[in-house]
């Protein structure tokens, strides 16, 4: 046994500001989010395909300058139904235009359709079911307004009003986002109504917090990886949509390029050129299926209940 | 418990007219009139006057407007004496355009100079047009016929000609069968009440729309049978449908003792309700009986390789545009060589009913399991669920007869929806297929401008729609007594 030794200590000083720190990691929300969606390969692959899909169907139309109604070659037999080679990487149409430039801006107004439509659905969806979980007379009304809605299948109200309203971009928007931001609004009051009395919040109310500081700080970041849901469900479902509306001949007019027309247009060649139908139908599968997937891994890594470490 | 569903149907039937009260103000208002011509043959043939007539006849037939050429003015305005005004009196012609333009009618004139005067329905004109004719009610004194005095007007009790069994006729009606039975459903069939939503137009012309979706598809199929006369015949006719005709011919006299000789056929192909109810039952039950498995398993195999196969399934078809599912199913099925049409082989091949059935049950699944799965996982964390594995219970055991159990309600509470839904027809799928069902029938009405047909088909679903839910609703407190749909005292 050694000798107990005045060596063998080393004097500390008590530093009364080092004891206050707690020792926890450093947390900060939107760091872990990204992390947490950067773990996931399958969603950073997902990322860069529609991150390509998105730009090209931006940039590629400034430079082709591509419009449907714009037809040197159709006089040119020649120059239709070329199949997708180096020159022509997707090929020409039946009027001999590039089935590339056309597939881009024809992604881009699908995609516009399905970002707008997704915006107004989610905005008014939000902002009316935060006020609708919150005050017992908007309830009242608005719980009507959503039983006569959700009954009726979106599809045909979304059909009977491209109908009437007649066709056009703005036209298939209004379509889309008219009913279909009462389901969001209401699936937002069911989030609210649940979250809006737990103890948290009750003890922000009796400190005298403002109702409308409650929501902004108390209830909406809770409710983020929910709307991010169901943002990730309805752009994969506004494209199908107006891809739908457009191959029953109530969405966009023949002067659009749109996915659904070229489908439309295209399906009675499929099996003469059948590059020409399925081009449109794999790049429509392939946004909505990538928006989707990066949708739900941001909407999982934005719960915060998933950033355990 | 009674009076919340007397609450519930009032409510179900403001929705349904509400809906259905936009939707025809939209599609008289919002829809330019002259899309309507864009497919009758008819109007293609005439030019000048003649069309302007012909559309505006047309447009009143409709119900757009209401439309007085000169004569019809002349004989509202001095009825027995109009003869005058008619042959070309130009005070009285005057007289009777002032009338009109006082009634708040626009006067127009042809390219002969000749005045006309038209009114254009506004909303509320519209929809009071629509409901008041909407419920069309038979009785014993339809029928007065000048020309068959005769004519008895007493109900009666009568054999149904084709089994025989007691069926209630009626002399002065204009439907001879009032009350029926036979095999097919719903098994109780009356022609005392009908609704009326107009005629089909530019298909179809003059046939009602109610007509076209339920009579029979293809061509006529005769089978033989007795008529009241003793006359044994191959005839297509169904006596059970006949209606009162004014002038009966040789032929009629024939068959019939009676007036009543108008009768719809039979016909070789089912009418497009039955078509879309076969498809639609068929593919619902391989739904289930796909889905409810699965998601068992997912359920009890969590975060394992069948779940995670199993969520990939489900995402890949939510996201996956329905229409580029479909075309990618149809061009897999053309490589077992069945067909990419449903016409290509018909009613009779069985083969043409595989690919259209399957793609409708493949699209039912996803959101059953996923539902399915969710709602078993979020019971097995349940207390009652440690307790049977306290108990000694095994696995299969607990989810079997505790877990499913609880979690089944919910996907209960579905399937009266989808069994009515059915009915609707899956739009995309049949008119992908060219499906000849209700569901096909939507797209065509649109893009030939058939309001009437289009009125009709969103009436029909919109009722059947709300009609699943509640049934829905009342269906899960049978099977679950827990629930209850009525708001508890207190508070």
């Amino acid at each position: 046994m050694t000798e107990m030794n005045q060596d063998l200590f080393q004097i500390q000083i008590a530093d009364d500001t080092e004891s206050e720190h707690i020792a926890a990691p450093q947390y900060s929300y939107w760091r872990s989010v990204f992390r947490k969606f950067f773990s996931s390969k399958l969603a950073i692959f997902m990322m860069i395909l529609s991150g390509t899909v998105i730009l090209l169907s931006i940039i590629q139309p400034m430079f082709s300058g591509y419009s449907p109604n714009v037809t040197p070659n159709i006089n040119r037999p020649e120059m239709k139904y070329i199949r997708p080679n180096a020159t022509y990487w997707f090929g020409t149409d039946d009027v001999g235009n590039s089935l590339f430039d056309a597939v881009w801006k024809g992604t881009g107004t699908s995609l516009f359709v399905a970002f707008v439509a997704t915006a107004i659905t989610t905005v008014l969806g939000v902002v009316v079911g935060m006020w609708w979980g919150f005050s017992k007379r908007v309830d009242r009304i608005m719980i009507e307004v959503y039983n006569i809605v959700s009954n009726i299948p979106v599809t045909l109200i979304a059909m009977i009003l491209a109908y009437a309203l007649g066709s056009g971009v703005w036209q298939i928007i209004f379509a889309l986002s008219v009913t279909s931001w009462v389901s969001t609004a209401y699936f937002i009051r069911v989030q609210v109504m649940i979250i809006r009395d737990r103890e948290y919040n009750l003890a922000s109310r009796c400190l005298g917090t403002p109702t409308w500081k409650v929501i902004t700080h108390n209830i909406l970041p809770y409710l983020i990886s929910v709307i991010m849901t169901s943002i990730s469900r309805d752009v994969p479902s506004f494209i199908s949509y107006e891809v739908f509306l457009s191959f029953i001949g109530v969405g966009l007019g023949q002067q659009y390029a749109s996915l659904g027309r070229m489908i439309q247009q295209y399906s009675p060649y499929m099996t003469s050129t059948p590059y020409l139908f399925w081009i449109p139908v794999a790049i429509s599968a392939i946004i909505s299926v990538s928006l989707y997937i990066v949708g739900q891994t941001l909407a999982d890594a934005s719960d915060p209940r998933t950033h355990m470490i | 418990m009674k009076k919340y569903i007397l609450r519930r149907i009032l409510k179900s039937i403001v929705s349904i007219f509400a809906v259905v009260s936009i939707i025809i103000v939209m599609i008289y208002t919002m829809v330019p009139s002259e899309k309507v011509f864009d497919n009758d043959a008819g109007a293609k043939k005439m030019k000048g006057d003649q069309l302007t007539t012909y559309k505006l006849r047309k447009l009143e037939e409709l119900g757009y407007l209401d439309f007085a050429s000169r004569l019809e003015m002349c004989t509202a305005t001095f009825g027995d004496d109009a003869k005058a005004c008619q042959d070309g009196d130009e005070a009285m012609n005057a007289q009777a355009v002032e009338a009109f333009a006082a009634k708040g009618y626009e006067i127009k004139e042809l390219k002969s100079g000749e005045q006309y005067a038209v009114h254009n329905y506004r909303w509320y004109e519209l929809l009071w047009r629509f409901y008041s004719k909407l419920v069309v009610v038979d009785s014993k004194n339809a029928i007065q016929d000048p020309d068959n005095p005769d004519l008895e007007h007493k109900y009666y009790w009568g054999k149904n000609p084709y089994n025989g069994t007691p069926a209630l006729l009626c002399s002065g009606c204009t439907y001879k069968y009032q009350m029926y039975f036979n095999g097919t459903f719903p098994f109780i069939h009356q022609n005392k009440f009908k609704l009326n939503f107009g005629t089909s137009f530019p298909t179809n012309q003059g046939v009602a729309t109610t007509q076209v979706i339920n009579d029979g598809q293809g061509s006529n199929k005769k089978i033989s049978q007795t008529f009241e006369t003793g006359l044994e015949e191959e005839s297509a006719l169904i006596q059970t449908s006949c209606q009162y005709k004014y002038l009966t011919d040789h032929l009629d006299e024939k068959r019939f003792t009676d007036h009543y000789a108008t009768c719809r056929s039979f016909h070789e192909s089912p009418s497009m309700v039955e078509t879309s109810y076969i498809l639609g039952l068929i593919a619902l039950v391989i739904a289930y009986v796909m889905a409810i498995p699965l998601g068992i398993s997912m359920a009890q195999h969590k975060d394992k390789a069948i779940d995670k196969i199993g969520i990939a399934y489900i995402n890949l078809l939510i996201a996956v545009p329905s229409l580029a599912f479909i075309f990618f199913m149809r061009s897999i099925g053309t490589l077992f060589n069945l067909p990419d049409k449903f016409p290509q082989l018909g009613f009779k091949d069985i083969r043409s009913y595989i690919m259209p059935v399957l793609i409708l049950a493949l699209l039912q699944t996803p959101s059953l399991m996923m539902w399915l799965r969710r709602y078993m996982i979020d019971q097995s964390n349940a207390d009652y669920v440690k307790f049977a594995r306290a108990k000694g219970l095994s696995q299969r055991e607990i989810f079997r007869k505790h877990i499913l159990r609880n979690a089944i309600i919910p996907i209960v509470n579905g399937i009266p929806g989808s069994i009515i839904l059915c009915i609707s027809g899956a739009l995309i799928t049949e008119s992908a297929f060219a499906v000849p069902g209700m569901g096909k029938m939507l797209p065509d009405a649109i893009k030939q401008t058939n309001n009437n047909m289009v009125i009709t088909l969103v009436f029909i679903f919109t009722a059947l729609s709300i009609l699943s839910v509640l049934i829905g609703d009342l269906l899960m407190t049978v099977v679950d007594p827990r629930i209850s749909l009525t708001e508890k005292g207190g508070e």
